[in-house]
């Protein structure tokens, strides 16, 4: 068994040398601690995981100070290859940390121990194991190449857990997957020996990651904001804690613990069953509200799009009877008849529902097999994708497939000038998006030296510079934190504002709840459910049927029989009796 | 499923990776799909390094049949038939006018077109169709003869084969990694061009905007392949990859008395044809 000793560590970049990226850190994780760590991005936590397996100083060039020893050894006195055998390394992309050579999983997860010069029937039986502890024994004859997100990350955990090693470091294993994965993934953490282990797992997404935690620390700014049982640091008054994804029971907890319902004492509750019962003696299942004392809880569903069937007057995007076949073969969509006009639409679904499918025919990058897409009133069979761009910017997932200039400024100029916008308005456009992004101080500077969430955010910005009437966006708050999330909400609820249709594609169920408009859940193919979001996400068990979950805030509300679908912690704090008796 | 219950020579053997296409790999469980890999390649370069040495079409003419018949035998005919009618067939066209017309030591009219306008007539000469057909049947040999050696064998068993020959592993590796690097770049280079074209880059428009395009798509292409570079390298080392010169296979492959006699044939054939050049001829 291991322990990490972080000993006054600070490093900097070779390429950043201005910025140290962690600060003297010092601290201790003890053998078999199952230890988390968040913080707001680019804060450092992804320096600090490199430091264990030595990465860091051996990979990246920088300026090392303080020692980093793992189970006694200093990591600057050894190499990546021998600490391998003790530090296993998990990446953030699913697909990148494979061999890229294996026509299987077996031989996958066996690569490790071919190099290594283990025995053929040895490597059978810890393949074998591994496979089992990851929970996926039945994949082993597949391509690693075919496999989807989820199980390609538990591949990757497969291939390292066949080695052996004491301590696993996980950077963001989930923040590129679909909701579906991401459960995936933690399930595995769940099924992890706690004797055999040391964790160091880093993500945003406190909701799923807390239940497994023996310690939380905080980064924020390159040193260790924060560091303590996971309750303990989420109720803290911390600055810090506002720019982290609080999971929504926590904040329940809180407030039943501030009204003095709860004793202070008792462990915040962290799933929906735990929270269902801290609030159930407390709440009015009858009558009217208490009249509310904040000025939260808005009702969103009063807007233009509450009423999807009625007919909307000049859709913006009208889709009759769609149906698209990929290869003549694979129906992507089904008989969709759908008209857009104005607001916030979020489209959700699994994976394989056909939302990728879907936001293609809004720009002509796919055009139906059968039935008519009209975008502004046009046909897109008659027209081509760069003739359709003058009506509808689209978005696309990663940032890094469209970022090709060497400044900030000139990637958002980029669009609005491919449209041949007179140049004073291009400058005025581009003007406004780096204002609205707060990219003003870096317009100078190149795009990759910026983290993922500060690039998809110029993705985003150089999409809006083409003042589009139509704006789609994919995936755009993965991989993010709280700051990140609510500067994009904020865009979107002003590009609302402007009279813009705005069409998300989301699996970040709480984003749509917060900003939109309508909600059109699709499943294999078609549409499922189209509506408000508070009649959406009234549809539990409809929605289940593509994977989708409620927001925890809804399944409370429904598990105490309340009158009302709630959609904030603040509609439900109204049917609490804070009369304390 | 346990790891122990795979056949893995079997199961490697039996998969294809993605599209099965012309020039990729075909499954199958005959003579020439289970010679060993070094066999396959001695015995092709044998027969090509023969049909060179031969000095006329007769010897090239008859290994092609014979090839042919193998390539039938072996069905792998939907793989090699096509690259050799698109290579063969104009190749075929240009040797035959070229040399029956042009070749140096025409001497003997084998066929005059008469009356032509302006010429008044055109003769073919037998010695340039002779070497148009020696030169035709070589070119033919050489690529059946390696597409066969090609379209027979997984790409796993040409790394393993020629590793247990004493390549290096590493060498082995990047050739495999190579092969799956295509599929991938060429995956990513749709997505970039979806999102450049989303963004109004026009792509049919003059060539400077194609120009433009190129760069807008190749860009992203690149610096995505380093940064998938870079996370490759770590999680390789982090695998030991590297450690032993002597790295433990899953796959193995297979050399028997036949193979041992094709190869020996193939080096006492090869020898006993420069042989006869040299000295005799």
């Amino acid at each position: 068994m291991t322990e990490i000793n972080f000993n006054d560590v600070s490093f900097r970049y070779t390429t950043k040398r201005d910025v140290a990226a962690v600060h003297e850190l010092d601290f201790t994780i003890e053998s078999g601690e199952f230890v988390g760590i968040t913080g707001p991005s680019d804060a450092g936590k992804t320096t600090l995981a490199r430091l264990i397996p030595g990465y860091i100083p051996h990979f990246y060039d920088g300026q090392m100070a303080g020692t980093v020893q793992v189970g006694g050894i200093d990591v600057r006195e050894s190499s990546m290859r021998e600490l391998s055998d003790q530090v296993g390394f998990l990446f953030e992309n699913p697909f990148n940390q494979l061999t890229g050579a294996s026509m299987t999983v077996l031989e996958e997860v066996a690569f490790g121990l071919e190099q290594m010069g283990v025995e053929r029937e040895k490597i059978f039986g810890r393949v074998d194991e591994a496979l089992e502890t990851v929970g996926i024994a039945d994949l082993i004859r597949r391509k690693p190449q075919e496999l989807s997100g989820g199980q390609s990350q538990r591949v990757a955990i497969a291939s390292i857990l066949a080695l052996e090693p004491d301590v696993l470091v996980l950077d963001e294993p989930t923040s590129q997957l679909d909701p579906h994965g991401t459960e995936e993934v933690f399930q595995v953490l769940a099924n992890m020996d706690r004797k055999e282990y040391t964790m160091v797992i880093i993500s945003h997404d406190l909701e799923r990651l807390v239940p497994h935690l023996d310690r939380l620390m905080v980064v924020d700014g390159g040193s260790v904001a924060l560091d303590d049982t996971p309750q303990n640091v989420l109720s803290s008054d911390d600055e810090v804690i506002n720019q982290l994804n609080v999971p929504e029971s926590i904040e329940i907890g809180k407030y039943l613990r501030d009204k003095g319902l709860v004793s202070p004492e008792k462990h915040l509750p962290l799933s929906v069953a735990d929270t269902v019962e801290e609030l159930s003696p407390h709440v009015r299942r009858s009558g009217r509200p208490e009249p509310s004392t904040t000025n939260g809880g808005v009702d969103r569903d009063v807007g233009p799009a509450s009423n999807p069937a009625t007919d909307v007057e000049d859709p913006l995007i009208k889709f009759e009877n769609v149906d698209y076949y990929y290869n003549n073969e694979i129906q992507a969509l089904q008989d969709i008849s759908i008209e857009m006009a104005e607001g916030c639409v979020c489209v959700i679904g699994q994976n394989g529902a056909g939302k990728t499918t879907f936001v293609k025919h809004l720009n002509g990058l796919l055009k139906p097999t059968n039935g008519t897409v009209y975008v502004n009133g046009i046909d897109t069979q008659d027209n081509s994708i760069a003739q359709l761009s003058r009506h509808v910017g689209l978005s696309f997932q990663n940032p890094d497939d469209q970022i090709f200039h060497d400044t900030v400024e000139k990637e958002i100029r980029f669009g609005p000038k491919n449209l041949g916008y007179p140049e004073e308005r291009i400058d005025e456009l581009v003007d406004r998006q780096l204002e609205r992004f707060e990219l003003e101080d870096v317009r100078d500077e190149d795009p990759y030296n910026h983290g993922l969430a500060t690039r998809k955010h110029i993705a985003v910005a150089s999409v809006l510079a083409m003042d589009t009437p139509v704006v789609v966006l994919d995936e755009p708050t993965g991989g993010q934190d709280k700051p990140g999330n609510e500067l994009l909400g904020d865009v979107i609820d002003d590009l609302v504002s402007e009279g813009k249709l705005v069409i998300t594609i989301t699996h970040d169920i709480p984003f749509a709840r917060d900003h939109a408009d309508r909600v059109i859940a699709l499943c294999n193919a078609e549409v499922l459910i189209d509506g408000s979001p508070r009649e959406v996400f009234n549809e539990g068990s409809t929605l289940a049927e593509t994977m989708v979950e409620p927001p925890k805030v809804t399944q409370i509300g429904k598990q105490l029989d309340l009158p009302r679908t709630l959609l904030t912690n603040d509609e439900l704090f109204k049917y609490v009796d804070t009369s304390a008796d | 499923m346990s790891a122990r219950d795979i056949d893995i020579n079997k199961f490697i053997k039996e998969s294809t990776e993605g599209e099965s296409g012309i020039l990729q790999y075909k499954p199958g469980d005959t003579l020439v799909h289970n010679l060993n890999p070094v066999t396959k390649i001695v015995v092709a370069t044998g027969l090509i390094i023969g049909v060179w040495m031969y000095p006329n079409f007769v010897a090239p003419a008859v290994i092609f049949g014979i090839l042919l018949g193998i390539v039938f035998a072996s069905r792998l005919y939907r793989n090699i038939l096509p690259v050799l009618v698109v290579v063969g067939a104009p190749l075929l066209f240009m040797m035959f006018t070229i040399h029956g017309l042009f070749y140096p030591g025409n001497m003997t009219p084998y066929y005059t077109i008469s009356p032509v306008p302006v010429i008044e007539s055109i003769t073919i000469y037998e010695e340039g169709l002779l070497f148009a057909a020696m030169f035709f049947f070589r070119i033919m040999v050489l690529l059946t003869a390696l597409l066969l050696a090609i379209v027979s064998t997984h790409p796993r068993e040409f790394g393993v084969a020629f590793t247990e020959k004493g390549m290096p592993p590493k060498l082995a590796y990047v050739f495999l990694a190579a092969l799956q690097l295509v599929p991938d770049m060429r995956r990513q280079a749709n997505s970039i061009m979806e999102a450049q074209q989303s963004r109004g880059l026009d792509i049919h428009a003059n060539v400077w905007q194609r120009l433009k395009a190129f760069f807008a798509l190749m860009t992203p292409l690149i610096i995505g392949t380093l940064i998938s570079a870079e996370t490759r390298a770590l999680a390789l080392e982090s695998r030991g990859f590297g450690r032993t010169k002597t790295p433990t296979s899953l796959f193995e492959t297979t050399e028997t008395t036949v193979d041992y006699m094709l190869q020996a044939c193939t080096v006492v054939g090869v020898i006993a044809a420069v042989g006869w050049r040299v000295f005799l001829a």
